[in-house]
Parts: structure tokens; C-alpha cells; sequence
């Protein structure tokens, strides 16, 4: 009796300190996140409305340029370790769709343009979209957590690169080291005919280059700038087996002009599908190379936005 | 945040994960007294793992001459002025009696700020504080070879003979070798916010999954070693691996035993030991070889343990650089491994000998007694050498090695001479 007491009581109190640990936000302070504020489950009142016009993938720009702008006001990611970003503070969404597919163009003015990820101090000017999964209700009684989704809550991010752009134009689609670092393997050879030695060894990245050896998308020619992701929280972005987003875009002096284009349904259950005349929810993040932006420095809009869709009648 | 034990600063720190230990842990003793920079280990290195596109800069293994060198250039100085002028009670350790303690505290107290709480302390926007190196500080590796540096001009110093009296040389440098440190609370891993850089539990080695990389560059910036290395041709970044297919035993040469990493075996300066530390640092095992030095001897000590990542390669210093600049770089347990490598122990002449005498990993010695072969002094102290055999036995047990402390000669025939 009494032993069993006194196990019973070790076990609750272990399990007592234990919560306590759990529920105590300086033990994690730092590897978690604040917790979400009521504002951010509640969606604004305004947003993006998607036009039908019959058009193709030539006219998109045209069809684009003429459909009204709704814009995202951006703010510094300060809500998870580790935060930064908000340099830009306001971002142009405008969207259409033609019954098969969906386009936005999207807007930023981005003084530098950054467009390498090659040399250790290179960071890239990038874009995402950030959809819920499926059909969602999103209230402070429903939430859905606007930071790249939840256990469970699962976002599909379309995230354009502005290196892949230059990757897609470089030979082979894809820029390698010697096209930032020309002389790299011969910069202090007085030989004028300079040769690489051991080319064969030296060419053979396939072989000894981790990224690529992993099939990541972001170590080869992957013939596309958008990548298409899904994400269940911070740190758990992870790209798609199918990739489906395609985009293009260009700076001309100091904006970045960037189009992003998918079929409105695809078979794949890991995206974010559009049905014309339904709505659902997006949210938008830039990242500005120029600062060191990367994964959670960036320039995010707190508040989902609903995003309609015209029906095609 | 969670309060870890850091047995190099004899405390605990702040760390973002809680602590849990290796089984074993992937560890290597280097002795700067041996190096002559032949940078042989830096070659084993590349030509192992480095010699693809986009790896041209990077040198896993590299070897620098302090205290100018760096690779990257004055990555240690950076680091050291962001502790010295941020930082709370920079570089100040407790070393009284009261403040040590044999297995949880050896060196003392450390009573300054770690990287990780520096960051805290100041609402930083990451774990650690550190930088990420341009890529002009990842040129020239072996910049300021063979520089020395003098408090003094070389006339003032006087006649070389006389500037390089020990116990300390007027005019002095040293060779750094430096790999990956596999530390106990890897920087670079607590500073991934994708979580793609994992510690192994069977050996403690520190790895990035290149499946989960995203070139982010957060392990290059924090990582106070600066060793991992962003390829801008896979746009990711990659480190010292460890060599961990030898490591488990996977080479045919070693019939399954755990093998030497490659720039540890190809050392030819006989400088280096590399093998597995037993996982609970309060219970080190007096045969492992490693343990011994490290843990029993005290002998080999950590690089920069005020970081707090509680690095694995450890170091017997220097013996002819300024004692106040090896504090810095490894403690203060300088000069009690200083004063016992000039008059070494029997045992630690036995275990110096095993130094690279195999490349299969020694997890155990034992030493047999020999006849006195020579007497002398040094600083002071009676030296005593015996003709002891250390032996060295793979973890199943097997005898891999048997060496003498006096490498047996024979002398040629006078007739066999020739001279002009």
C-alpha cells in the first residue's frame, strides 16, 4: 500500500515537473516560437479577387497588367527564431485565371537586384506565396496558423527564385561557380594556355556533391524559377516530389516584375487546388538578398488575405 | 534554452537543446610540439573529399601558422573580439582548488560569456554570434606560413639562440592543425533552423543532410571553428564528414575495425591520434587511450573551450609559445599539460609512441616495463626514460600494435661505408 503510495506520488511528481518544464516558455524560449496573437487567425476583410479572362499564357502579362492591384503590406518576421527582414515594406498581388489556369503577377520595388546564391556572401531576392491545404474556415474559434501552417495544417508555398531565373538562362539552365569566379582555377597561372588538371576528376560533381547525390532541386538544372512546397510549421519546408508552379520574372530599375502561373486543379493532393467562383486564403513573404535575407529574415504579412477566384460563366 | 553540462568550462551553459551525449565519442588528440606543417593531412583531406567543382576553396583539414594565420583569415580573432567586447567577464576563468573538480570541472570555472549565451544576452537574431567569411577570407589558407611574431624587433630580441630559450621563446610560432571539431554542442547544429545538421548518436559524429540543406548559411555564420563551408555549385553547404565510412569499420583494409580518418592516418609527423572517447566523460576509461590523455592525464586540452561547444580534438600545446597566448587558445589546463609533456610519465611516453602507429582505431593499450635506457633533466625536473612497450588493441580486442619506446637499430658494417 504504502509503496505503491509512494510510487504513484513519484510518478505524479515527476510528471508535474515535467509539465511544468513543457509549459515553462523559457526553457524553449528560444527554439520556439511566440505564441500566435488573435489578430493572426483573423482573416482581412479585403482581398485578392482573381479576374476570368480568356486568355493564354502569352497574354497573362497583358491580362495581368490590366486586372486591378491589390496590395500586402509587409512587415519583419519577428514572430519566430531566428527573425529579421522587413526591408520591404509593401508588396503589388494581381491575379487572373482562364478556366485551366491561374496567374499572378506580382510586384516589389527592390533597389538591388540579387540574383546569385553562388559566393558565401550571395543571398537571393525571392517571393512566396503561402496557401492553407484544402478548405479551410480560418476564425480566432478555427485557427489556422498563418506561419507556414501547423501540425496537421499543412500550407502549399509557391517560392520564386530570382537565381533560378538567371539559372533557367544560363547554358544548360543552370550557373555554375566559374561563371561568378572565371579565373577560379587559374588565377595565379603565368602559363597564357592554362589548363585545369585532372578536368575528368574535377568535372565529376555528380559524384562527390552532397546536393545532388540528394536530388535536391536547388544543386541542378531544374528548367523551372518557382519552386512548389509544402510546409507544416517553421523549419519544415520541404519541396514536392512533383513540382507544378512555373514563373518568370525580370527587375527593371528597381522592381522586381514577377510572374507566377499553375493549373487551377492538379492531381497532386499536396496542393493548394482553385475552383473558379470558390475562395480561399493567401499570404505573402519577400526576401531581399541585398539584407542577407534567408528563411526566416524575410518580409511577411501577418494577417491571412482571402483570394476569390470569378466564376467562369 | 536549456541549461547543459560543459565539463571544458566546469559549469553549465545555456544551450537550445537539452544535453544528450554520444555513446562514444569521435575524437582525435593532435600534438603541435610534433607538426612540422608538411600539410600531408590537408592533401589526404582533399584529395578525399574535396577535389570536385564548387570545393576548390574548401580545406576540411587545414594547417595554420599561428598566431597570424587563419583559414579563414582571423577567423579565431573575430570571434575571440566579439567575446572580449560584448561579452560579460571575457577570457575570466576560477582556477582555485574549490572551483575544480577532477572529471566535471578539470580546468576550473569559466566565468565569461559562451557564444550561445553572448547571444542571449544581447537579443541576438540567432543561437550563437558569429559572421559568415567572404569569400576573400576563404582565399590563401596557409597565409602567414612560417611567421613569426616578436613582442620585440629582432634586433632587440638579441641572437636567435638567444630569443628562443625555453620556457618561452622571444620569438616564436606554432602550427594549427585543424578538422571539424564534432563538439558536444555543435554551433552550427543548433544554429540550423531546419534542423538539418544532426549529431550521431553511436559516435558522436556531426553531420549535414544534404537533403534538407537549404543553403541558408546560418552553420557558416555561427559555427565560432568555421568549419562548415558553403558550395556555391550545389548552393549548400557541406562539412567534415569524419570519414565516418572508415570510421565504422566499412574499409576492407581494416577487416571491419574502426579505421582512422584519412588526414589522421596520413599524418607523417606522427602527430596525431584518432579514436573514440567513452561517452561519459565522469567515467573515462583509463585503457582507452584517448580517455587517458584527455580526461586521466589532462595532457591534451580543447581549442578555444571558452567558445562552449565543448570541441573533440584536443591539443598538447606548444611547449615554446607564450604561456598567456596558449591560455587563450586552450585554457587553462596549459601548464599542467606543459609541465607534464617536457618530463613526460612512463605511461605517456608508451602512449605517445602508439601515435599513428596504426591505422586501425586503438580503443585499448597496455604498457609492459622495460630496462632504463637514458636519465636526464629538464626545466628542473628529473627525466626518466625506460625501454616500455606499449601495445595497442582494436575495440574487439585484438593486438594491433606492439612498439618499443627505443626503435631498435643496427648499424651498418664499416666496410659497407663509402667514402670519397
Amino acid at each position: 500500500m504504502l509503496r505503491s503510495l509512494i510510487r504513484k506520488s513519484i510518478f505524479l511528481g515527476s510528471a508535474f515537473v515535467a509539465m511544468f518544464f513543457l509549459c515553462s516558455g523559457e526553457v524553449f524560449s528560444q527554439s520556439l516560437e511566440q505564441e500566435a496573437t488573435v489578430e493572426e487567425n483573423i482573416p482581412t476583410e479585403e482581398g485578392l479577387t482573381v479576374k476570368f479572362v480568356n486568355t493564354d499564357l502569352e497574354g497573362a502579362a497583358d491580362a495581368l497588367a490590366n486586372a486591378s492591384a491589390y496590395t500586402v503590406n509587409l512587415q519583419i518576421q519577428d514572430r519566430s527564431f531566428p527573425n529579421g527582414g522587413g526591408s520591404v515594406s509593401e508588396v503589388e498581388v494581381r491575379g487572373v485565371h482562364n478556366g485551366n489556369d491561374i496567374f499572378f503577377g506580382i510586384r516589389w520595388s527592390d533597389a538591388t537586384k540579387n540574383d546569385r546564391a553562388i559566393k558565401h556572401e550571395q543571398f537571393r531576392d525571392a517571393v512566396g506565396l503561402m496557401f492553407p491545404l484544402g478548405i479551410v474556415k480560418i476564425s480566432p474559434e478555427t485557427p489556422f496558423s498563418p506561419r507556414m501552417g501547423d501540425r496537421g495544417k499543412s500550407v502549399n508555398i509557391w517560392h520564386w527564385k530570382a537565381d533560378w531565373e538567371r539559372d533557367l538562362q544560363a547554358d544548360g539552365g543552370y550557373e555554375h561557380v566559374q561563371d561568378v569566379y572565371p579565373d577560379m582555377f587559374h588565377d595565379f597561372d603565368s602559363d597564357p594556355n592554362p589548363c585545369i588538371y585532372n578536368k575528368t576528376v574535377h568535372d565529376s560533381v555528380d559524384l562527390l556533391a552532397g546536393g545532388k547525390a540528394a536530388g535536391s532541386l536547388l544543386s541542378e538544372a531544374r528548367g523551372r524559377t518557382v519552386e512548389d512546397l509544402n510546409a507544416v510549421g517553421f523549419g519544415t519546408l520541404t519541396a514536392q516530389e512533383h513540382q507544378d508552379v512555373n514563373g518568370t520574372g525580370a527587375w527593371v530599375d528597381g522592381q522586381w516584375d514577377v510572374i507566377v502561373y499553375r493549373p487551377l486543379a492538379t492531381p497532386d493532393a499536396n496542393d493548394v487546388q482553385f475552383v473558379p467562383g470558390k475562395s480561399t486564403f493567401f499570404n505573402m513573404a519577400v526576401w531581399n538578398g541585398e539584407d542577407g535575407d534567408r528563411n526566416g529574415l524575410k518580409s511577411v504579412s501577418i494577417r491571412w488575405r482571402p483570394i476569390t477566384l470569378e466564376s467562369t460563366r | 534554452m536549456t541549461l547543459v553540462h560543459n565539463w571544458h568550462l566546469g559549469r553549465t551553459m545555456e544551450y537550445p537543446y537539452f544535453e544528450s551525449r554520444p555513446e562514444q565519442q569521435f575524437a582525435a588528440v593532435f600534438n603541435i610540439n610534433r607538426c612540422i606543417a608538411c600539410q600531408t593531412c590537408t592533401m589526404a583531406h582533399k584529395s578525399t573529399w574535396t577535389y570536385s567543382k564548387g570545393q576548390e576553396y574548401m580545406w576540411w583539414n587545414n594547417v595554420e601558422t599561428k598566431p597570424y594565420g587563419g583559414y579563414p583569415q582571423h577567423w579565431d580573432q573575430k570571434i575571440l573580439q566579439m567575446l572580449w567586447d560584448n561579452g560579460n567577464n571575457p577570457m575570466e576563468w576560477y582556477t582555485g582548488a574549490e572551483d575544480k573538480n577532477e572529471t566535471t570541472a578539470p580546468y576550473g570555472l569559466y566565468n565569461g560569456d559562451t557564444i550561445f549565451e553572448l547571444a542571449q544576452n544581447k537579443g541576438l537574431n540567432q543561437v550563437a554570434v558569429g559572421y559568415i567569411p567572404d569569400d576573400k577570407e576563404w582565399r590563401f589558407p596557409n597565409i602567414y606560413e612560417d611567421t613569426a611574431a616578436s613582442e620585440q624587433t629582432n634586433y632587440e630580441t638579441g641572437a636567435a639562440k638567444e630569443s628562443s630559450e625555453l620556457p618561452e621563446h622571444k620569438r616564436w610560432f606554432f602550427y594549427l592543425q585543424r578538422v571539424c571539431n564534432h563538439c558536444t554542442y555543435p554551433a552550427c547544429l543548433a544554429a540550423c533552423p531546419r534542423k538539418a545538421i544532426y549529431k550521431r548518436k553511436e559516435d558522436g559524429i556531426v553531420l549535414i543532410d544534404q537533403k534538407r540543406c537549404r543553403g541558408y548559411r546560418k552553420c557558416v555564420e555561427q559555427c565560432p571553428y568555421k568549419k562548415p563551408m558553403y558550395r556555391g555549385e550545389t548552393r549548400m553547404s557541406e562539412k567534415c564528414i569524419a570519414c565516418y565510412p572508415r570510421v565504422e569499420g566499412k574499409d576492407p583494409v581494416t577487416k571491419g575495425r574502426r579505421m582512422e580518418a584519412r588526414c589522421m592516418a596520413a599524418c607523417v609527423g606522427k602527430i596525431r591520434m584518432n579514436g573514440l572517447l567513452s561517452g561519459d566523460y565522469k567515467k573515462p576509461d583509463p585503457k582507452n587511450p584517448l580517455d587517458w590523455l584527455v580526461h586521466i592525464h589532462k595532457v591534451a586540452l580543447p581549442l578555444y573551450p571558452q567558445f562552449g561547444t565543448e570541441p573533440n580534438i584536443y591539443y598538447i600545446p606548444p611547449r615554446w609559445a607564450p604561456r598567456s597566448y596558449l591560455r587563450q587558445m586552450f585554457g587553462p589546463g596549459v601548464d599542467e599539460a606543459l609541465d607534464k609533456y617536457a618530463a613526460p610519465s612512463r605511461t605517456l611516453m608508451a602512449v605517445l609512441a602508439l601515435f599513428r602507429a596504426s591505422q586501425t582505431m586503438i580503443a585499448k593499450f597496455e604498457v609492459e616495463d622495460g630496462s632504463k635506457i637514458y636519465e636526464s633533466e629538464v626545466m628542473g625536473k628529473k627525466v626518466e626514460v625506460y625501454n616500455d612497450t606499449a601495445i595497442g588493441y582494436a575495440a574487439d580486442g585484438t593486438e594491433i600494435v606492439r612498439i618499443q619506446i627505443e626503435e631498435p637499430t643496427w648499424e651498418s658494417d664499416e666496410k659497407r661505408m663509402v667514402t670519397y
